[in-house]
């Protein structure tokens, strides 16, 4: 037996939503105790003041690749059934500035401002309506932005393909700049503090 | 040594174990060999015989000119017969290359080639890695050629509303496709069916025209 399990039909449709609640409840809770809920402490992140969610985010990635990459390996887990989205390069880039820059203005990301919301934070709900306000003009001047949309396409290309090496030295080599991106967090927020210190 | 890692800070604990399997994970190289697989020998033969795994010429004719989109053709003739003329939407998969390719397990897929049985053959070699939704076009090329692009029609003088329905439906099919109808009936081998030219490279195409957007993701 493999792993995703909803794709092989082990479970209907009806327990799945019961599995992504509960899984939901967990990751928002996580996510709150973690510190995501505050718009400040995402803020921070930006200007090197306090890099916790830098920091949590690089350690669930290098969590899932390692895991995902050893539970494949001894047969548990089929990549070839998680589902990952095609390849856009430009659009993709464009769309996370945007994100990006969202990001730093509201102090909140998509799931976060959730988050935020079920604690009761004002800015947050603002942000998520201005998020759907946001969704439904991109509903309606798709038309006009489709080809760019679709356009420099790449297909679902994964970065072992695009280097044509193996999963292995890209796990090692994303182990490493998560390191070095932790070292240099470190170092950043003793820069800002001294700075600080120094005003 | 044991006392030294000991001794470290938790986060440096975590660290060094993160390195260590990052290098174990450069020998380990690829995390899965996709050769060998087992099959389920009862839902395969209980599924063999289903007519969902095979869709009929018009049918898919149908879902080409509506631009539906929810499912990949896979040519498994060579690439020069390919190159000289494919169904609008295939692309070219050679069968070894099948379980190798873009296709993903859960997609709706179908195969076809010049007759059923090199894409029967297919089929199970899929349907064995696990690729849940795999048809086939039933007679593959040879009903395509000669159903859809050039339908043969002997309802000669449309006796009835319903019949030159019909009739026009495939002329309109056909010509969709670049092919014609063929009226005469009984005398089809006497007309020259030439293919429809292909215009663009396909391959450049065929690769990315699956314009749907992500359904999951953050």
């Amino acid at each position: 037996m493999t792993a995703p399990f909803y794709k092989f039909g082990l479970f209907n449709d009806e327990v799945s939503f019961i599995i992504a609640f509960v899984l939901g409840l967990a990751f928002g809770f996580v996510f709150e105790r973690g510190g995501f809920g505050s718009g400040r402490m995402l803020a921070a992140q930006f200007y090197f003041t306090d890099m916790r969610v830098f920091k949590v985010m690089f350690t669930a990635i290098v969590v899932a690749m390692i895991g995902l990459f050893y539970l494949s390996w001894i047969g548990f887990i089929d990549l070839s059934l998680i589902y990952f989205g095609d390849t856009f390069i430009m659009p993709q880039i464009v769309g996370g500035l945007i994100l990006g820059v969202g990001f730093v203005i509201g102090g909140y990301c998509p799931g976060t401002s959730t988050v935020a919301i079920a604690t009761g934070r004002l800015d947050a709900i603002v942000y998520l309506l201005g998020g759907a306000f946001g969704i439904f003009v991109f509903g309606e001047v798709f038309p006009y932005i489709s080809d760019f949309f679709y356009s420099t396409p790449m297909g679902r290309i994964t970065l072992p393909e695009l280097f044509g090496i193996d999963y292995g030295i890209i796990v090692f080599a994303v182990i490493l700049l998560a390191i070095a991106g932790f070292t240099a967090a470190d170092w950043g927020e003793k820069f800002m503090a001294s700075k600080k210190e120094g005003k | 040594m044991l006392k030294i890692y000991a001794a470290l800070p938790p986060r440096k604990q975590i660290g060094i174990i993160a390195i260590i399997l990052g290098i174990v994970a450069v020998f380990i190289g690829n995390p899965q060999d996709n050769t060998t697989t087992t099959v389920n020998i009862k839902e395969l033969s209980m599924t063999a015989g289903d007519n969902v795994n095979s869709v009929s010429v018009q049918e898919l004719s149908n879902w080409i000119i509506q631009g539906k989109m929810d499912y990949r053709l896979v040519d498994l003739r060579t690439e020069a017969d390919y190159d000289e003329y494919n169904i609008p939407s295939s692309e070219c998969v050679s069968m070894s290359s099948l379980t190798k390719s873009e296709l993903m397990r859960n997609e709706k897929i179908i195969l076809y080639a010049d007759d059923d049985i090199v894409a029967s053959q297919a089929w199970f070699i899929l349907k064995a890695d696990g690729y849940h939704s795999v048809s086939i076009l039933k007679k593959g090329m040879e009903a395509w050629k000669n159903e859809v692009v050039f339908p043969s029609c002997n309802c000669g003088e449309h006796s009835t509303a319903e019949l030159k329905q019909l009739h026009d439906k495939k002329a309109e099919v056909a010509k969709f496709f670049g092919g014609a109808l063929q009226t005469d009936g009984g005398t089809e081998s006497s007309v020259k069916k030439n293919l429809p030219k292909l215009k663009a490279p396909k391959k450049v195409v065929l690769k990315t025209n699956r314009k749907k957007p992500a359904r999951e993701g953050c």
